[in-house]
């Protein structure tokens, strides 16, 4: 990744928030739509606990050697 | 009545699986697609109702029933019989051929059936025809696969079997025609049938057990019809059960954190056909004339570019020889088409505003808000930002960027499959831009917008944020060597087990019965060569055994015998005269 990739990630969010302020401020059909950049935060939430979760979920019980069946 | 059946789309195509071997090798490819676009061309010029009926025993098969939804779906199985058609060109293959068309015929078959019977015939069919897409890899793994797959069908069939049977005879529709919300035994079966082909778990394992296993070009056919064939049968029985609303949302989660987990690429994708089909599950569960709209939409779209990323996926297993994400990496410059084509996939399939995912799978997700279910609605959101990290992200990078992992060399990948892959990227750039194209032959009158900001504003935050996720996380999700255990665990892992209790264990028995019995015989028949033996008088030799002397009985013997053909003869003759 270089530094132009994350200024172009940076104003494409930028641009995300000013139409969320400007177009969307009284649109409240679903409660989470009072928080600011929920959608921001609910990837990055999303995305790092769907990681850990299924590791966890991986090292607990799923994952197993590639001639697990074969033995 | 022969003309009349013509006109049924799967009979052309599956007439034109028997035709196959009748046609020069050299042209077999193009007869291949012909098909398929003959079938193109009946199916938009039918008109709706049920238009082809064949007596069978006391019923009569509706074979043709045509309406919008059975039409949209048609045409999207037609689409991708002719987009497969042209990646397999190169294909020589005369087996795989033959059982794709067949297959194809069969999910369209399924589509235009009007009744229980020609449903269940056409589905079978399906099963039947694409076992062999999985045999013709013929490694050992695909053989197993094979044998697995077409069991789970077998059984999965038979549910289907036995719940339309106890429909019937609870004096149920012979026609299909949308089913009640009880659970009564017959809905049940057939509910866990149709949920089998669906891939809905725990019934799934077979898909992402399979698929990756299949042959390059099967996969992509697979990828197509059988989950596809499955949710349109959901549309029709089972709009509106609640219980799909809540398994579809399961689904689609469940095949994230597997997708999370395995090391092969087509099975990354594979767990991410049965994501993407949880969409629409739920979107059957929810039951609105929107939702339905947005199923089918959805499955319109997931054709599209499920087939396409397969297409990508086995251009990398053609080009490398290899399949999995830690045998890969750094070769993306080798191949700059195909990652191109790739990667308009994946942008379709994470919803990225301009490609078809955007217009679908937002439809569903909105149907969702518009049923008040905004739990249903954020977990969907939820399993299209795993959507995006897997097949948008992860797949993509360590395939063909990062660092490479092992030795191979990329050869060049056939023109006709890229011409394929860009059909399919040509198919889901055009309907993301132009929505209309889609929406005006849905089932039911669209009154949705995809592209409003607030769709906008929430796409561009989940995948801005989904990447950042990605690019801090990226160590995590690098492939390891495992294999992850699945639901199939239970008839794979016991199959010894059940090999000795069913097969082994009454052989041994068996087997000892047998050498008693023998044992028992082999004592009788040295006893009854000579009876005199058993006498307590009679001549023994010095050893003190009786000597057994043939001519010192056969007189006497000889004599008796004489004595009962001669009693026969008489009675025979006083009954006689």
């Amino acid at each position: 990744m270089k530094k132009w990739h994350w200024i172009a990630l940076g104003i494409v969010f930028l641009i995300s928030l000013i139409l969320e302020f400007t177009f969307l401020a009284d649109y409240d059909s679903h409660w989470w739509n009072h928080i600011p950049a929920f959608y921001a935060i609910w990837g990055f939430v999303g995305c790092v606990a769907i990681i850990y979760i299924s590791k966890w979920l991986g090292k607990f019980f799923i994952l197993s050697d590639e001639d697990y069946y074969d033995r | 009545m022969i003309v009349e059946l013509l006109s049924v789309p799967a009979i052309i195509l599956i007439l034109g699986a028997f035709l196959l071997p009748l046609i020069p090798e050299r042209i077999r490819s193009s007869a291949f697609i012909l098909f398929p676009l003959i079938a193109l061309g009946v199916l938009w010029t039918l008109p709706e109702g049920s238009l082809v009926q064949l007596p069978f025993a006391s019923y009569e098969l509706h074979l043709l029933t045509v309406d919008a939804l059975s039409r949209i779906f048609g045409t999207i199985f037609v689409m991708i019989a002719i987009i497969g058609g042209i990646y397999a060109f190169h294909i020589k293959d005369l087996g795989q051929q033959t059982s794709a068309l067949a297959y194809a015929g069969g999910a369209l078959g399924v589509t235009f059936a009007g009744d229980f019977f020609s449903l269940f015939f056409f589905w079978e069919i399906m099963a039947a025809a694409s076992t062999w897409l999985i045999w013709a890899r013929q490694t050992e793994a695909s053989d197993k696969a094979g044998m697995r797959y077409v069991l789970v069908h077998i059984f999965g069939g038979g549910l289907f079997m036995t719940g339309i049977l106890l429909h019937l005879n609870g004096g149920g529709s012979f026609l299909i025609e949308s089913l009640e919300q009880t659970y009564t035994v017959a809905n049940v079966f057939m509910l866990l049938g149709v949920g089998l082909n669906s891939a809905i778990p725990p019934l799934h394992a077979w898909l992402a057990d399979a698929y990756p296993k299949a042959t390059i070009t099967g996969a992509v056919f697979m990828s197509a019809f059988t989950t596809k064939s499955a949710v349109y049968v959901l549309i029709r029985l089972f709009p509106g059960w609640d219980i799909l609303i809540y398994w579809g949302v399961a689904m689609a989660l469940y095949g994230v954190v597997y997708a999370v987990l395995v090391n092969d690429i087509r099975e990354i994708l594979a767990y991410h056909i049965v994501s993407q089909v949880g969409y629409m599950v739920a979107g059957v569960g929810i039951g609105t004339e929107m939702a339905i709209n947005g199923t089918t939409a959805h499955a319109f779209s997931h054709i599209l570019y499920k087939s396409l990323l397969f297409m990508g996926a086995g251009a990398v297993i053609y080009a490398t020889g290899k399949s999995k994400l830690t045998e890969l990496g750094g070769f993306a410059k080798k191949m700059p088409v195909v990652v191109g084509l790739y990667m308009i996939g994946a942008f379709s399939i994470s919803g990225f505003p301009f490609f078809n995912g955007f217009i679908s799978k937002s439809m569903v997700v909105s149907a969702a808000g518009a049923a008040h279910l905004p739990t249903i609605m954020l977990l969907l959101i939820l399993a299209s930002v795993g959507t995006f990290l897997h097949t948008g992200l992860k797949l993509p990078y360590f395939t063909w960027f990062g660092e490479k992992k092992s030795d191979f060399s990329v050869s060049d990948v056939p023109l006709n499959m890229k011409i394929a892959m860009g059909m399919g990227a040509f198919f889901c750039t055009l309907f993301g831009v132009y929505p209309a194209l889609l929406y005006n032959y849905l089932p039911y009158a669209v009154d949705y917008t995809p592209y409003t900001i607030y769709h906008f504003v929430e796409m561009m935050q989940i995948l801005v944020f989904t990447f950042v996720g990605f690019w801090l996380l990226r160590k995590k999700l690098e492939g390891s060597p495992h294999i992850a255990i699945d639901t199939d665990w239970f008839y794979r892992r016991p199959a010894d087990a059940v090999q000795y209790a069913f097969v082994e264990l009454p052989n041994r028995f068996y087997g000892f019965v047998e050498q008693r019995s023998l044992k028992i015989a082999g004592g009788l028949s040295r006893f009854s060569k000579n009876p005199l033996q058993l006498l307590p008088f009679g001549s023994s030799n010095p050893d003190g055994k009786k000597e057994i002397k043939s001519d010192d009985f056969s007189a006497s013997i000889g004599a008796a015998l004489a004595f009962i053909l001669f009693g026969f003869i008489v009675a025979s003759l006083v009954v006689l005269l």
